[in-house]
Parts: C-alpha cells; structure tokens; sequence
C-alpha cells in the first residue's frame, strides 16, 4: 500500500487556538463571577449567551478529552463512584471530571440546563450533576418530532414557555436581565455560521472532494458551543473561502480519490487516525450525518421561537424515517460508493437506525456499507485489529465492484 | 508454484498451489504469539511435504490477522481470500459462513465469485472459535471431543448467555446440577449456531451455502448449524484452508498482473 498525502485545511488547523481561546475565555467569566453553564448540545446556547452566561458542553469536553488521550482518567474516576461502564461516555467523563476537582478546561458550573431531545442519559446526567454539586438545574422538556417542518404550535409554544423560564431563572438566580434586542444579534450570527457551514459542506459534492472527515469532525466545534459569536462566523467565512478556493484549483484532500465514502455516527475521538487510515488507501469521507446535523438556519425575526424549533428539530428528536431519509438522499447528491456505519455503544439513540439502513443500502442503493462496533470516547471499546482487518475488506469489495 | 498464507487468531495455515489452482500441499500450525514464524514453520512444512524449495515459488500472498508481520509479496482481506477459495472448490455456493478462532464471517457471493456483501461477529467472542476453545477447556477436553460429544445427545440444555464469561458460569452451573456433558456441550454449539444463524440472516441466505473455517470440521457444531438454517451445508474436505487457498489464487492472478 503506497501512503498517499493527505491535506488538512489550513483553516482546520486554526481550530484547537479557538478551543483553547473558548476556554480560557470561560475561565475568565468565571474570574469576573459572570456565571458559567454546563449545557448539553442542543440546548438554547443563544439564550444562555444573550443572558450573559457562558455555555459549555462536557459533551465536547468528552470528546477533546478522548481525542487527547485524557478520557480514561475521568472515565475510571466516575466508574469508581459506582457510574456502569455500559453508560454513556461522554457522561462518564462529564462526571468524572465533576468528581475530580474540576481544575482542567471547564470551569465549575453555576447553572446546569438540559432538555430531554436527544437522549434519555442527558436527564439522568445532569440530575447526577445536580447531586454531587448543588448548583442550579433547569431541565426542558421537547416532544418527540413526528413531521419534518409543520410543528404543531401548541408543541412550539410548549418550548418557548421553557425558554423563558430559564430567563426567569436567570434573573430570579444570578440577577441577568433579558435584552431582546441582545438575542436578535445573536440569533442572526448563529444563523449566519450555519449558513456557511451548510454551504462548504455543499461543496463536498465537487471530485475531488474539497473537504475530508479530519476537516469535519474538527469543524463544527464553533457550532456546537459558540452558536451566536462573531468569532463562529469569521471562522466559517475564512473556511468557506479555502474551500472554495480548493474547488477552484480541483484540489482534493487526496490525490487519485477512488472512493467517495459516507461515515454515520459520531467520530471516534480516541482513533482519529482511522480517516487517515481511510484516505491513505484511497477513501475519502464526504459526506456525514453528524457534520450536517449542526447546521440550522434561523431566524432572527423570531428570535425565541426560532430557538424554540432547533431544540425540537435536532436530528435525534425527528422520526427516524426522516432521519433515514435524508441520510439516503446524501448518497445521490454526494455520489457515495460505501457507507461506514458505526455502531456506537454509547449512543444507541445515533446508531438504532444503521441496521435499517444498511439494509436499504444494499438492497435498494447497491451500495455496500460495513458496520464495526466501539465507542466515541472509551478507548477500552475499541479492538483496533479487527476494525482495521473489516475496513481492509470492505475497501476490498469496493475495488471490486 | 503459488503460496497463499493465513495467519489466523489460533491457526497459521499455508498452502502450495500450481498454475492451474491444484492443491499440491498445505500444513496447519498453531499461530502462537509469532506470527512471523509460525507462518514460516508452516511454508517450511508444506514446501517439505511437497518435496519442493523457496525457490519453487512464482508469488505468495497473505492474509489473516498477522498478514502485515508476516514475509510475502502481497496481502488480501479474508473476506476476499475466503470467497475466492469457496468459488473455486463450490461454485454452486452463493452464501459463505466462515467460522475461525477470532472471527466468524457471513459473505454474500454472486456467480462470478464477487463479494456482494459480508458481515462480521461484533467485537465479543462468543459465535466464535474462541468460545468453543474456551468451553472445552472448561470441560478439560480436547476441543474435538466436543464435535463427538454433541452428537450423543438426548436432551440439550439450554445456554442463555450468549457473553463467553458467563455462558462459562453457567455450563460449570449445569455440570454441578449433573447434567449429562454431551446435553451441555449440545446446548453450548446450539447456541453459538443461533448467534451465527442471526448474524447470517442480516445479509439473507441464498443458496447453496458453504461452511468454512476451522470450526466446520466439528461435526456436531455442523449438526446444530444444518438444524438451525434448514439446510446441509457444502463442506470442503478440508474447511480450515479455504481461505490460505483464495490467497494462493490470489497469488497465481499477482503474478500475471506483473
């Protein structure tokens, strides 16, 4: 196997000084007592910003964490305390952090705010959160979404009303009045970053592909805690712009690109060599459910309810035949040759529909698919041989057909 | 001449073929902690057997868990590798279950031999050779009493746990119980068939299907797979070299290539 070059954007690059910024930025608001909130992803972010409170995700933190080859420490940390290995990850690491001192990237928390539309662990996480450290808990509710774009309005009113209780929350707690005319602006550049993202990953559909799974899984880091900042939107221009620019000069992420690859699932954070493993053979990701799943327009118009929408369209609160839906639409628009399931033990709700789906694949797309189980963040999870050895045959089955 | 070597979990199988894909030799070592040389005893073996040298050999390919480490011209998955050899010596199979120490497979053929789909066991043990080798111990036999066993029994017990550390548990829990061993060790091979059976039907069965890997030459593991699919398996004479055999072939199609 000849190692073939692969390139990171240069924007890409610039993503973990915008990390490192975003925390020491926490840490900062926490020396001036602004309060700090622990949410998790898909929770109002604007709001909590336009309130002057500062969101962080242990969500994220799991993952920089695993990526970093930290994970295991907090991961044994929340175990000893009696949390299963069979519970998710990234809230074993969450806790574990919590039980530790919390002297690492993220500041203690002053507020805990959860809604229930990803999965059932977010609740239980952030009530075990609450026990061991006290601190303020809102926990929202959104119902399940059964229709792509008509929300009942009864649904919609439903979360708004939980919105502004958090602004009642927040005046009642830490004194923070609500400005309106604050979340409009945010609003508008949350909205503007996901229009940018959308539009580079658009790109993706150009051969060679402008933009591999290294780039993705790295970029939509802004839209996952900094919905909302200008520094969110400068750093989609600027990678919208490299892009476009690769396009322009038809350069790839690899040279000699033979196969274009869909990769469903969260990344694994502790084996992100496994896409290089891919694009040294030949493969590159182009398309994925996750990177997608942060994009959401808004509008700034209707501030709140806008809000009040990307809490119940999250891709893991809509009917799965939607999800699956669009999932099969990307292997036309992105002319994908094989899709790489991954079959997540600690997000069953992410990997439920693969079986389903590897099933229309074949049958209906004939397009081979492979799915390997391991986790996102424990490495423990993760039998590297036998992976290597499926991807090595699956890329097989590709040359051939 | 032409080598193919699989450098399994347990075993290390290499196998001498000619131009026209006729066996000429093979030998089956254990894989030990060295895949390098156990790969080596076991070509040594068959160049031996076959009255031949190193020189003989045209091109040799590998695959298996330790192609990487071992000495060969080239590498093949043993997806690829199996369904090669099932398509030379059954071209009638269009389903292939391949059941090794560390893996066990399902592989969709079409007429020409092409892979169309494959599946493989998840990450635990248990569907695996692994199970069985660890059962066995259990029981302190050698693991091909267990295929004599099964077939002597009346009145198979039935294995819950499908996690190899508690089925384990529970066969020493049957055993204390005074069980009859044969019921035990039926119940045990029904249970990894069941695995397996399941596993398959996620890519669907077409027929004929072929039973490969070291685990088709226990009997009575073929009893419990033929009485879960509804249908006998095609069995090579010898299954555990299926896929050092598609590396072979591989091997002969390498060298004309250069």
């Amino acid at each position: 196997m000849t190692q073939r070059r692969s390139h990171i954007l240069s924007t890409t690059k610039k993503i973990t000084e915008l990390i490192m910024e975003y925390f020491s930025k926490a840490w900062n608001a926490k020396a001036e007592d602004r309060p700090i909130a622990w949410v998790t992803v898909f929770t109002p972010v604007e709001l909590l910003y336009a309130l002057d409170i500062y969101p962080i995700a242990p969500e994220h933190f799991g993952a920089m964490c695993s990526a970093r080859g930290l994970a295991l420490d907090y991961l044994e940390e929340a175990e000893k305390e009696g949390y299963s290995q069979d519970l998710c990850s990234y809230s074993r690491c969450g806790l574990g952090y919590a039980l530790s001192g919390m002297n690492g990237l993220m500041p203690p928390p002053d507020f805990l705010v959860t809604f229930r539309n990803s999965c059932d662990v977010y609740v239980k996480w952030w009530q075990a959160l609450h026990m061991h450290l006290k601190t303020p808990l809102f926990i929202g509710e959104a119902p399940y979404v059964l229709a792509s774009e008509d929300l009942d309005n009864y649904v919609l009113d439903y979360v708004v009303k939980q919105l502004e209780q958090i602004i009642e929350m927040a005046k009642e707690r830490f004194g923070l009045e609500f400005d309106m005319e604050k979340l409009v602006k945010i609003v508008e550049l949350s909205d503007k970053a996901s229009k940018l993202w959308s539009e580079t990953l658009e790109l993706r559909k150009y051969k060679p592909c402008p933009l591999g799974g290294r780039d993705s899984a790295s970029d939509i880091f802004p839209l996952v805690v900094m919905q909302g900042t200008k520094e969110a939107v400068e750093f989609y221009e600027e990678l919208l712009a490299e892009v476009k620019e690769r396009v322009r000069k038809k350069e790839g992420v690899i040279e000699n690109e033979r196969f274009r690859l869909l990769f469903d699932g969260i990344w694994l954070w502790h084996a992100f060599d496994l896409i290089k493993y891919f694009e040294d053979r030949g493969a590159v990701f182009v398309y994925e459910p996750y990177s997608d799943a942060w994009a959401y327009r808004m509008d700034a118009s209707k501030p709140l309810e806008s809000i009040g929408r990307k809490i119940l369209h999250n891709g893991l609160n809509v009917d799965i035949d939607l999800r699956i839906d669009k999932f099969l639409e990307s292997i036309k628009d992105f002319q994908i040759d094989g899709a790489v399931l991954f079959s997540n033990r600690s997000c069953k709700s992410w990997s439920i529909p693969q079986l389903v789906t590897a099933d229309i694949l074949n049958k209906d797309f004939n397009v081979p698919s492979i799915m390997f189980e391991a986790d996102m963040a424990d490495p423990r999870q993760y039998a590297e041989a036998q992976i290597k050895n499926r991807f090595d045959a699956f890329l097989e089955v590709l040359s051939e057909s | 001449m032409y080598v193919g070597i699989d450098a399994g979990a347990s075993a290390t199988k290499a196998i001498i073929i000619n131009e026209r894909g006729m066996h000429i030799s093979h030998a089956i070592v254990p894989s030990g902690i060295n895949f390098k040389f156990s790969s080596q005893k076991a070509l040594r073996k068959a160049l031996k057997d076959a009255h031949l040298n190193s020189g003989n050999i045209l091109h040799s390919v590998a695959t298996g868990y330790g192609r990487a480490l071992i000495d060969a011209e080239s590498t093949s998955s043993e997806i690829t590798c199996i369904s090669r050899g099932v398509h030379k010596l059954l071209p009638s199979a269009r389903t292939i279950i391949d059941v090794g120490g560390q893996d066990s497979k399902a592989i969709r053929i079409n007429e020409g031999g092409r892979v169309l789909n494959f599946i493989m066991n998840d990450k635990c043990a248990a569907g695996t050779g692994k199970f069985l080798e660890v059962m066995a111990s259990t029981l302190r036999m050698p693991i091909e009493e267990l295929g004599k066993l099964h077939l002597k029994a009346s009145n198979p017990v039935k294995i819950s746990s499908t996690c190899t550390v508690f089925a384990e548990s529970e066969v020493i829990s049957h055993i204390s119980q005074g069980i009859k061993i044969e019921d035990v060790i039926a119940g045990l091979q029904d249970a990894i068939a069941e695995r397996i059976y399941n596993m398959c039907s996620r890519i669907g069965f077409a027929k004929d299907f072929a039973f490969t890997g070291g685990v088709a030459k226990s009997q009575g593991f073929v009893e419990a797979l033929s009485k879960k699919v509804g249908a006998i398996p095609l069995i090579p004479e010898e299954p555990q070299i299926i896929c050092a055999l598609g590396a072979a072939l591989a091997a002969i199609k390498k060298h004309k290539e250069k």
